[in-house]
């Protein structure tokens, strides 16, 4: 059986995406349900294991692109866990979103060997060229853009992830010429 | 695979699974290629799919096989060939472009493709024949290294159990299921000697005794691999590259322990880690090796992948338990350790991946083997990421105790593009950065300790001196500040504050305080955080000040960052690093206008000697230049060159720099100037321009110091040099030549009866060191400078229109020998070959690279041009000969251990010398300043004659001050003129107030606007330097460089970046307004705006 329910997401001002007001992001943003089928047979899977709480949250995550509040209290509710505790760990670790993000991950790395390379000069343009501040999602939701610390591919510095594909050996304008091409 | 019930048939499956993989290699050809992240990364799939597509085409049968990384990641993609019974052929950065070739000819051709091949992947098989390319091993790359951890890596398929079985897989658990005692292993691993590869570098052997005695049951196994330092990625490469053996060092973990459950907790960031991981588990559980009664020994073992979320401080084990238990990862205090009271409060046993991937080594050669690898306490071999400023960024496995430069330089390749070590980072965020100094540190866990910095898990960055070390330990600390979990005070608050007090010194906002407050922080960090990541978070930052204070303190007090890497103190690069600070990127905007007058004007503020040193320096400002890392950097020397040259004929007259009543004040007071090179000349403009009367004394013949009479013609033609000196007369300094401190007049003279307030010391560095070996006084041997002063001489003379005197050095058809690699000796050089020498050879001790005057590049390869021989890693012994010399014994050299600055000390290689036969011998190895005529305790001197200086250029005698070469030993003509600027303003404050106070000569910013669209000249390449043809150079003093014309420079010069607009936005400066491009760009005169505005200048 699919539930099917809506959540209005509360805006803030933190949120929202730089130099776009909260008011001005799309009305689909406002409005999101969400399918619990595949959670329920997550918290099926992981029924009565010890240390779950991580593993559950990941597949949550894979399955709803972020963990939405409402979702959080459906796992409580199943799976007899405090949420104050599922809150604990979601914002402890930072694998976890509690916002919606874009959707082309853009995510820089900025890690000590990217940085001797130029990683900044990578960051600054796809910031300017995007109007996007590092960890901000875009007001269309088709970008987000993060600045990670290291993804262990420091042979090919500097890199970038863009949807899981590594970019190696990057100039600033290959980069924003990748992202402008996408979808 | 049939689950295996018995050890026997584990055995036979092995046996089966090399000699299959044997067959493979006699009869198969097949193509290996890179799959790593790496691989992957530089586009390994688009290779494997051009590969398949050309084989299809050729209708070629062979097989494509992947794998993991060998570690050479600078060359991914890697694919290796082999044409069956050959070893295999690695090339290097395969693109697909490349495939069809290598199809073409490796394959079906069967001659391997040389100019892209590293090297053939030596097999321990004696049936598989070498070719003729050279060997991996043989190569630097690899011949210094050894490989346990990653000795699979890069040569089996991760994905098939078959290739690690095929190796040998498996047998140590074997050995151990069927021959060992639990606690013969655990004796075993305590004989071995390894300590724990994670850092921390505990004894893996007593951990697990520690684990195996606890009281409680189940319990735990965990491999660490949430390997969260940046720059590192060892464990990684192993768990992709080869995750059996880390499986299976598990599996004899648990079996020594008595567990019965492992969890391996891998960072999220690493999903095909993951991914091979939880294959290989599959696999093993298939096969019979995990899960119930393994091998039928009543052993159970299961091994669950945990993956983290991301949270550098789970890598410290009480944080990574309570992050599988699904909590929070925080740490708590131990005791109770881990292996008493660790996951779920059950005996654990934590170990880094490397620790396990070297375990069944350990077993299946013995712990003996291992603990004769490497150092007595550090046993075994050491895995690092060897990343940053080197040029083979890669993976190594080094045996322990390997001197720490022959990792950086040797394997690693050096520094790239030339550039100079500076220092190398170990232990990643919570380690520490060790400086050249320390390059013949032994690596291992407690020889980097005592250096300062730390093993850690396998991180090594390598920086070169365009790095910060202020920005990069500030760099380190965000990253650990913004880690810290925040449980405990010191941490959370301590990092937050240090962070705090580094970027008010980056910032230039920073005061000496903040060096005691960062002391001060760090101590209280360090003994009180409650895990490790609170207790090595100030590691970084208190390595940089242990070895880099200096350059702190250039940030605090000077404002100033001289890799240019701070951005707040950085206007421009070329600014910046340019000793005299002159305003480069507005002068290049001036000529980009043409506007050439008002460019030279502000190049005049800060250097006098613009005609000079456009041909004569050694532009630091290029190194430096940004557009150099898009494609060539902006010819600032030529175009300084054409600028000036524009002015050859209009005579100038420096102004007065302060108020008509100041300078009244001033001119009742008289300087003296001793020596009138670059140092002295500017020290005595600048005197002269804020009002004073100053005399220059200079003993030769002729003003101008080295660049008159060192510099030879066809660098330095003497016309030009003799206008700019006129510039200092115009000014009204009187230059008296002739005139010798010590011989015609003494300091005491100077100071009393002759009446100045003060002396400035500016004698330079020109007396020869001796090669002090036999026969070196015999005649036919002149030193460089006495060479290059007679010949300087004449030039001087006939410049001057007297006819040329006969003291020029007759080597007319001799073969010469010049000895020595800096400047002077080049100069020599190349002079002899002009005055008619029949044969040029220079004689160097150290290698080529090592060359002083390999800052000009230019200059050695006009050397080579022009027929010099040079001999390297040779030392001269003896001079041979009876009456005059005949010749110079040679004696070999081999490059030991690295001195402070970075480069290999040469010493006697054996006893093999050689003679080099010559009838003239010019050593040219170096000079110090003549001080023989300084009554003995009238100054004090510095070991090399230099003369002792407070921060004021004050000598030990008061009103008596020195600059150039005579303080800082010979170095370039804008560094002397950098420090006449100084030591004039120092003068200038101690005769007005008697104090000594450090010395700042500020000149006004000037902000010039952008005239051309950069645009237009993004792909104008760099202005062709034009030199006269080597065969007109011949027996001709003529100026080699020919110069730019002005359309090239001015078009060389809107090249120009203009980081000083950008500097001008960062700073929230108005930028100047843009000025439309006329038609005739490069008109004398046009409308364009010059704002200028007080600040300081750099």
């Amino acid at each position: 059986m699919v539930t099917a329910f809506s959540d209005v997401r509360q805006s803030s001002a933190a949120a929202g995406p730089p130099g776009a007001g909260s008011d001005s992001a799309p009305n689909s943003a406002a409005q999101e349900t969400f399918d619990l089928a595949p959670l329920k047979r997550v918290l099926e899977e992981f029924k009565g294991r010890p240390g779950a709480v991580i593993p559950i949250l990941q597949r949550t995550q894979d399955i709803y692109g972020y963990l939405p509040r409402p979702i959080l209290r459906e796992i409580s509710r199943r799976a007899r866990i405090p949420l104050n505790q599922l809150y604990g760990v979601a914002t402890f670790y930072a694998q976890f979103h509690l916002e919606r993000r874009g959707r082309h991950l853009v995510r820089i790395c900025d890690g000590t060997a990217c940085h001797v390379r130029g990683a900044a000069k990578n960051i600054e343009a796809v910031s300017n060229s995007l109007n996007l501040a590092p960890g901000s999602t875009s007001a269309d939701y088709k970008y987000t853009l993060e600045i990670v610390y290291c993804l262990g591919s420091c042979g090919l510095a500097p890199i970038a992830v863009v949807d899981d594909k590594v970019c190696g050996r990057l100039h600033a304008d290959e980069l924003v010429g990748r992202l402008e091409h996408l979808e | 695979m049939p689950s295996l019930k018995t050890i026997a048939e584990l055995r036979q499956l092995v046996e089966a699974a090399q000699c299959a993989a044997r067959v493979r290699a006699r009869t198969g050809t097949i193509i290996t290629i890179g799959m790593g992240t790496c691989g992957i990364a530089a586009g390994a799939r688009e290779t494997l799919a051009a590969f398949q597509e050309e084989l299809k085409r050729l209708k070629v049968d062979a097989e494509l096989a992947s794998t993991g990384c060998i570690g050479v990641c600078v060359k991914e993609p890697l694919v290796d060939i082999q044409l069956p019974g050959l070893s295999r052929v690695l090339y290097a950065n395969v693109g697909p472009e490349m495939v069809k070739t290598l199809v073409e000819q490796h394959l079906v051709g069967r001659t391997p493709v040389r100019q892209w091949l590293i090297g053939s992947l030596s097999s321990e098989d004696g049936d598989i024949r070498a070719g003729c390319e050279p060997q991996l091993r043989d190569l630097p790359l690899f011949s210094k290294q050894q490989r346990i951890a990653m000795r699979n890596c890069g040569i089996i398929d991760p994905e098939r159990i078959d290739d690690y079985l095929g190796r040998g897989g498996y047998l140590a658990l074997a050995r151990v299921l069927g021959e060992m005692t639990s606690d013969a292993v655990i004796a075993e691993m305590k004989a071995s000697g390894l300590r724990g590869r994670g850092g921390a570098g505990f004894l893996t052997g007593q951990k697990w005794e520690f684990c195996r005695k606890a009281t409680g049951s189940p319990k735990y196994v965990v491999c660490n691999a949430d390997e969260g330092d940046p720059g590192a990625f060892m464990d990684r490469s192993i768990l992709e590259s080869d995750p059996h053996s880390v499986v299976e060092g598990m599996i004899i973990a648990a079996f020594a322990i008595g567990a019965s459950q492992g969890f391996i907790y891998c960072r999220e960031e690493y999903p095909m880690a993951i991914a091979r991981l939880q294959m290989a588990i599959a696999q093993a559980r298939e096969a019979g090796l995990l899960g119930e009664n393994i091998l039928g020994r009543g052993f159970g073992f299961n091994v669950e992948l945990k993956e983290g979320a991301g949270a550098f401080v789970c890598g410290e084990e009480t944080a990574l338990i309570a992050s599988i238990e699904g909590k929070r990862g925080e740490p708590r205090p131990r005791p109770p350790f881990p292996v008493q009271s660790g996951l779920w409060g059950k005996p654990t046993n934590i170990n880094n991946v490397k620790s396990y991937a070297m375990t069944p080594s350990i077993m299946t050669k013995g712990a003996g083997w291992f603990a004769g690898i490497g150092t007595p306490k550090s046993a075994g071999t050491a895995v690092f990421a060897l990343t940053g400023k080197v040029n083979h960024t890669g993976l190594i496995e080094v045996p322990m105790g390997i001197p720490l430069g022959d990792i950086i330089f040797d394997i690693g390749g050096g520094i790239p593009k030339g550039k100079a070590f500076k220092a190398v980072q170990t232990g990643g965020p919570l380690g520490g950065c060790l400086p050249a100094s320390c390059l013949n540190t032994p690596v291992d866990f407690d020889s980097l300790q005592a250096a300062g910095a730390v093993m850690g898990s396998g991180g090594m960055i390598v920086v070169d001196d365009d790095t910060c070390m202020v920005e990069l330990a500030k760099y380190f600390l965000q990253f650990a500040a913004a880690e810290s979990c925040g449980k405990c005070v010191p941490c959370r608050v301590g990092g937050q504050r240090l962070l705090e007090a580094l970027t008010r010194i980056t910032d230039g906002q920073g005061v000496r305080k903040d060096l005691e407050v960062i002391r001060e922080i760090s101590a209280q960090m360090m003994s009180n955080s409650l895990c490790g990541l609170g207790q090595r978070t100030p590691g970084p930052v208190m390595a940089a000040l242990r070895f880099f204070e200096e350059e702190f303190i250039t940030h605090i007090d000077e404002k100033l960052c001289k890799s240019g890497q701070c951005k707040a103190l950085v206007r421009a690069r070329c600014v910046n690093t340019c000793p005299a600070g002159v305003d480069t990127p507005a002068y290049l905007a001036l000529v980009a206008q043409g506007r050439f007058a008002e460019g030279l004007e502000i190049h005049r503020q800060r250097n006098p000697f613009a005609m000079v040193c456009g041909r004569a320096c050694p532009a630091f400002c290029e190194s430096k230049c940004r557009r150099g890392e898009i494609d060539e950097p902006i010819a600032v020397r030529l175009i300084k060159r054409f600028m000036a040259d524009q002015a050859y004929d209009k005579p100038w007259t420096p102004p007065v720099i302060v108020s008509e009543q100041e300078a009244r004040v001033a001119s009742k007071q008289r300087v003296a100037v001793i020596g009138s090179g670059p140092a002295g000349l500017t020290a005595a403009l600048r005197l002269a321009q804020r009002g004073y009367r100053v005399t220059v004394y200079e003993k030769m013949a002729f003003p101008g110091g080295m660049m008159s009479w060192a510099i030879p013609e066809y660098r330095l033609p003497r016309k030009e040099l003799f206008a700019e000196i006129d510039n200092v007369r115009r000014a009204g300094v009187d230059i008296q030549c002739g005139l010798a401190i010590g011989k015609d007049f003494t300091l005491d003279q100077l100071m009393g009866p002759m009446g100045f307030a003060a002396v400035v010391l500016a004698i330079g560095a020109h007396r020869s060191r001796r090669l002090n070996i036999p026969g070196d006084g015999m005649e036919g041997v002149m030193d460089g400078i006495e060479f290059l002063y007679r010949v300087a001489e004449d030039a001087s003379v006939r410049a001057m229109g007297l006819p040329s005197n006969e003291a020029l050095p007759d080597v007319r058809g001799k073969r010469v020998a010049v000895v020595g690699g800096g400047d002077v000796a080049i100069d020599v050089a190349r002079t002899s070959l002009r005055l008619g020498a029949r044969e040029v050879h220079v004689i160097y001790r150290r290698q080529g690279d090592d060359m002083p005057a390999a800052h000009l590049p230019e200059e050695i390869a006009a050397a080579r041009d022009e027929g010099i021989r040079f001999h390297t890693l040779v030392n001269p012994v003896e001079v041979l000969g009876f009456e005059a010399v005949t010749g110079i014994r040679l004696q070999q050299q081999r490059l030991a251990e690295f001195d402070d600055t970075a480069r290999r000390k040469p010493v006697p290689h054996g006893g093999e010398s050689y003679v080099l036969n010559c009838e003239m011998l010019i050593p040219a190895i170096g000079q110090m300043p003549d001080v023989t005529w300084l009554p003995k305790g009238a100054l004090q001197v510095e070991r090399g004659d230099t003369f002792t200086i407070g921060e004021a250029f004050n000598t030990s005698r008061p009103g008596v001050f020195a600059a150039g070469d005579a303080v800082s030993g010979p170095a370039t003509i804008v560094e002397a003129v950098a420090h006449g600027n100084l030591v004039a303003v120092a003068v200038d404050h101690w005769v007005r107030t008697g104090e000594f106070v450090k010395p700042q000569y500020i000149t006004p910013r000037v902000d010039v606007g952008q005239v051309v669209d950069f645009q237009d000249y993004a792909g104008v390449h760099r202005a062709a330097n034009h030199r006269l043809p080597v065969i007109q150079r011949e027996g001709s003093f003529a100026e080699v460089e020919q110069g730019l014309d002005e359309a090239a420079a001015c078009q060389e010069a809107r090249r120009c970046l203009r980081c000083d607009l950008e500097w001008l936005d960062l700073m929230k400066l108005p930028r100047p307004p843009k000025c439309p491009e006329g038609a005739k760009p490069c008109l004398q005169e046009e409308s364009a705006a010059v704002s200028s505005s007080t600040e300081a200048g750099r």
